[in-house]
């Protein structure tokens, strides 16, 4: 009965033609599923364990005045489109994609205002703020500068970066290290002459 | 600099990254409730349309295999036919005539009795008499062809597509929100 059940299965291309396994589904599964079939108190919890994501994705493109409001119509968005996402799976690069989309849709729109702070001349003060350093990291290419985003003032590790962009951990470590090298020429700070093999 | 540092703090820290943490953590996410409108309405699952569509597949699928299954079967009937014509005109010393495979027409026209009015009858089975005298032997044929590993595959197959006739159906009572039986039916058949 359990060949023929695993035959049946594999016909309605649910599952390989394998023994049946019993495995742990990822929380973001178990709660996209649940929200899917009408429970939408579980989509609060999403949106928990996502936002630093989005915020740090919107932060790197948009003035942070605006950055707020926009997580929050990102979920909207993202509740409403629920449906359209095939892989449970894949709900935080999925999401990380609505983020990027709709910073571009803000940037076309407002596109004077971003020209404006780029256009700020940065001393090369030792004490630079927050603001200052984070319109430094905005100047750096889209790559870099998403990522140094998310691991400076989201506080996330790269193989977090990796896990929740859909990035491979490789892509994502060139990037912190490029985007890491250019920010400090943008700062002024001298990196160390790397170390020479003693003979 | 010290890359494992930036990666994923772990070895020596970085004096230069552990001060961008600190200046630029101040800019971190604050957690603030997510305000749902009440007019807000979720969309259950899978659009209607693309299980319907696999079930389409599903169903396709299941047909071609019961049609390849058929085929099988009805291949070794005119074979056997044609093997025992041969060997009444033999033993009739008459000229054996040219039987196509698949013409059941002129076969039946070799059997002794056959009137044109019966043909048509005919067409849709075959001489009984010539079935009855080669039942045994065409049974046999048909089933040594097969190896009883074939034979327990072949009903495995067949299992398995009642079982997903059963699965289809249960999607499609939840997809249209009916609610589901607690019994299978033709249970006695998926064993």
């Amino acid at each position: 009965m359990l060949e023929a059940e695993a035959t049946a299965n594999m016909l309605l291309m649910t599952q390989p033609f394998s023994a049946p396994k019993i495995e742990e589904q990822p929380v973001e599964v178990m709660l996209v599923k649940a929200v899917l079939d009408g429970e939408r108190d579980r989509f609060a919890r999403l949106y928990e364990m996502y936002a630093p994501l989005v915020h740090g994705i919107l932060l790197a493109r948009v003035p942070r005045d605006e950055v707020d409001d926009l997580v929050q119509d990102i979920f909207l968005h993202a509740l409403k489109k629920l449906h359209t996402l095939r892989d449970p799976r894949a709900f935080a690069p999925w999401i990380a994609m609505i983020a990027r989309n709709r910073a571009m849709d803000f940037y076309r729109s407002s596109r004077e205002t971003v020209e404006v702070t780029e256009q700020m001349a940065i001393a090369r003060s030792p004490n630079r703020t927050a603001k200052e350093i984070l319109d430094l990291i905005r100047q750096l290419p889209d790559a870099y500068r998403e990522t140094l985003v998310l691991r400076f003032v989201e506080g996330m590790t790269g193989p977090e970066i990796a896990a929740r962009t859909g990035l491979t951990p490789a892509s994502v470590r060139v990037n912190l290290h490029r985007g890491m090298k250019l920010l400090r020429e943008r700062m002024g700070i001298v990196s160390e002459p790397p170390a020479v093999a003693g003979g | 600099m010290n890359d494992n540092y930036l990666w994923d703090r772990s070895g020596e820290p970085d004096l230069d990254v552990q001060k961008l943490e600190e200046i630029l953590g101040t800019l971190r996410y604050q957690p603030r409730p997510l305000e749902i409108p009440n007019d807000v309405r979720l969309r259950a699952g899978r659009p209607f349309f693309t299980k319907l569509a696999i079930a389409a597949a599903i169903g396709l699928v299941a047909i071609a295999s019961g049609l390849w299954v058929n085929f099988n079967r009805h291949r070794t009937v005119p074979a056997v036919a044609t093997t025992r014509d041969s060997q009444i005109d033999q033993k009739r010393n008459a000229p054996a005539p040219q039987i196509a495979p698949n013409d059941n027409a002129s076969q039946l026209a070799v059997v002794k009795g056959t009137t044109p009015t019966n043909i048509q009858k005919r067409h849709r089975e075959p001489a009984r008499t010539l079935v009855a005298q080669n039942k045994s032997r065409d049974t046999a044929i048909r089933q040594s062809t097969l190896t009883p590993q074939e034979l327990a595959e072949k009903e495995q197959v067949l299992l398995a597509l009642r079982l997903v006739s059963a699965k289809l159906n249960l999607a499609q009572r939840k997809s249209q929100g009916l609610p589901q039986p607690n019994i299978i039916r033709n249970q006695h058949k998926i064993g």
